[in-house]
């Protein structure tokens, strides 16, 4: 068998557009769980959406842009229902989210018209594609038709958009929204509105990342949601864990999360090489997301230590 | 902490690197080496894991292994049911540079035949290759670099079994998952079938394993027989369907033999050993260059055979035709 670790450093270009992909993703379940400080689970659900909505409208003809802004906009309408549940229902945003996704299933099946689509890559112009990349590496493409390029481009420019959008006096809305609700309501913020909007904004991220997905394997499929907000979870969890220390600036911590999800899907295609069995990686990724999760808090108790002891020999 | 963080992720890759070049040690010294002959390299992605799939890459794998003894071998990789994770296992497959891809289940299909254009691809256990591959006028080929074996079920056989085995009933409920692209098409397909035939039938979708017992019990309350098709999700919870149709008395007919030792009366079965087998032997003609994948059609299985589940018939008092078999195992 073929296995060797030159076999392997073969299969990252692959990962890593798949991590890039996956990273516009996690920057949309970082505006919800860092930003607004919400755990968004209509991830699930708009990530298929935004594949269902794309394949979809590609195949009967739509161009390839607008088939993407109308996945950006499905997305952002799941994100929409789930604002309504939390604001104007007054349900827990994590039970809207669970609410959100599980009446997707349905609107996903009937989008589709069956629980999977074929997009093949053969019949249709696609914007990124494994096909692609593949092609790239042998020299039979130019470099920039690469989904690595055309992905990072992507995201750059998501990325700048977001910064500015952040900087905007609604975005910093938002931010205040996320970091402390009752002071941004005694600014006069309008925090239900900010939440919203917040929800919309990331869900179309994530129905965007699904929309690219699709293209990339080939094919959009009812389950492809499943799991994908942990996934999502994971990248901005690790990101944040290995860079935050370096990373300050806002479009950095964007960033930092995309990283993450380059890592995760490293991660990944290493554990398939090894053949190890991929339940197990599910098992390594709650695994991985408490530690991370844990060492903010771990951190915190071990700097307090001396600070207490500081503390009583100034008083003493 | 900065620098405890740094540590650790430095150990996190050291440790990443050390226990892959030993993982490759390991198998480096397992290999046959290269020359002797022309050794294959066969990939085999498979969506997720149960009887039927896993016995169609069971048959696979020996009819390769009979044709070309040790000169074969396989590197196995099973998505356990998540289609994103067929594209990172396709990625590997081009990326190892393997001689054939075996892809079991559609999206396993679909994420090998986007990844490459040139390594040749036979499915297996797909219902219809032109819904898969989103072929327009599917003629039987696919052309290009793929083709394999369908896992069709003879549907308006499996529907004329019920005038046959259950004349008196009136109605039939259809059970399947709604997430599964091959169960829609079957449903569809028999639903016509039995309704020309002059039964009522209604539908029964459900979502997963976690709503199937609700929806069966509704399902048992309404129609006087179920049929469920070959189904992913029916196929690993037959033991939910049972333990509601044996004590109501609603008799099932299933798609597949694996779904009737589980929770069937009879059924109208490939095997998808066999099926396997089949692809097996397309994979050593394509190969040894004895034949080009383009023209290759898409094969079907090479029989069938009615089969009943003995413990159930006895149980509802149902007597068999003799050309049923019994299923044993």
């Amino acid at each position: 068998m073929n296995i060797s670790f030159s076999n392997l450093l073969d299969q990252f270009p692959g990962a890593l557009a798949q991590g890039l992909i996956w990273g516009i993703l996690a920057i949309g379940v970082y505006l919800t769980y860092k930003v607004l400080d919400i755990a968004d689970l209509t991830v699930d659900g708009s990530f298929c959406t935004g594949g269902a909505v794309f394949v979809v409208l590609l195949t009967r003809g739509t161009n390839l842009w607008i088939a993407l802004a109308c996945a950006f906009l499905a997305g952002a309408l799941a994100g929409l229902c789930t604002g309504a549940f939390h604001v104007f229902f007054g349900i827990s945003a994590l039970l809207a989210g669970i609410l959100t996704q599980i009446g997707l299933w349905a609107v996903n099946l009937m989008i589709m018209g069956k629980p999977n689509l074929s997009l093949n890559v053969g019949r249709y112009p696609l914007l990124v594609s494994l096909r692609y990349l593949q092609e790239v590496i042998k020299g039979e493409r130019p470099f920039y038709s690469s989904p690595l390029f055309i992905v990072s481009l992507f995201i750059l420019a998501l990325i700048a958009l977001l910064y500015w959008f952040f900087g905007t006096e609604f975005g910093t809305g938002i931010r205040a929204t996320g970091s402390n609700i009752k002071m941004a309501k005694a600014q006069g913020i309008h925090t239900d509105f900010a939440k919203i909007f917040g929800l919309m904004l990331s869900n179309g991220l994530v129905a965007l990342s699904g929309a690219l997905l699709t293209q990339y394997q080939g094919f959009a499929d009812i389950n492809m949601g499943r799991g994908a907000i942990i996934i999502g979870l994971a990248a901005v969890i690790i990101g944040e864990a290995l860079l935050a220390w370096l990373f300050r600036n806002f479009a950095l911590r964007l960033a930092s999360s995309v990283i993450g999800a380059l890592i995760y899907f490293l991660v990944i295609q290493t554990v398939l090489w090894l053949r190890l069995d991929p339940n197990y990686l599910k098992l390594l990724t709650a695994v991985v997301v408490a530690v991370f999760l844990a060492i903010p808090h771990w951190k915190s108790r071990v700097l307090q230590l001396p600070v207490r002891r500081n503390g009583g020999k100034d008083h003493a | 902490m900065r620098r405890a963080l740094c540590i650790f992720a430095v150990l996190l890759m050291i440790s990443v690197i050390v226990i892959s070049t030993g993982c490759a040690a390991q198998n480096g010294a397992a290999n046959p080496t290269e020359g002797s002959g022309q050794f294959y390299l066969v990939g085999i992605s498979q969506l997720i894991q149960h009887g039927a799939l896993d016995a169609a890459t069971q048959g696979f794998k020996d009819a390769l292994t009979e044709k070309l003894g040790d000169r074969v071998s396989f590197d196995f990789q099973n998505a356990q049911g998540d289609p994103n994770t067929c594209a990172s296992i396709a990625n590997g497959f081009v990326a190892s540079k393997v001689d054939l891809i075996m892809a079991n289940a559609t999206a396993a299909l679909q994420a090998a035949a986007t990844a490459t254009a040139d390594i040749p691809i036979l499915g297996t256990s797909i219902t219809e290759y032109g819904v898969a591959l989103g072929i327009e006028n599917f003629q039987g080929t696919v052309g290009g670099n793929v083709s394999g074996t369908s896992d069709l079920a003879p549907l308006d056989q499996q529907a004329a079994m019920f005038g046959e085995l259950f004349p008196d009933l009136s109605s039939v409920g259809l059970l399947y998952c709604s997430g599964e692209a091959n169960s829609l098409y079957q449903i569809q397909t028999i639903q016509g079938l039995l309704e020309a035939d002059g039964y009522t039938t209604r539908l029964y979708p459900f979502t997963d394993s976690n709503d199937l017992s609700s929806i069966t019990l509704a399902a048992v309350g309404e129609v006087d027989a179920l049929y469920v098709p070959t189904d992913n999700t029916v196929a690993s919870n037959t033991g939910i369907i049972d333990n509601i149709c044996r004590p109501a008395r609603i008799p099932v007919i299933t798609g597949e033999k694996d779904t009737c030792a589980g929770c069937g009366v009879a059924t109208l079965s490939i095997d998808y050993y066999d099926l396997g087998y089949a692809t097996g032997e397309m994979a050593y003609r394509v190969l040894t260059g004895q034949a080009a994948i383009a023209d290759m059609p898409v094969e079907y299985a090479p029989r069938f055979s009615k089969m009943y589940n003995r413990e159930i018939c006895e149980e509802l008092g149902l007597v068999m035709p003799s050309e049923y078999e019994a299923i044993t195992d």
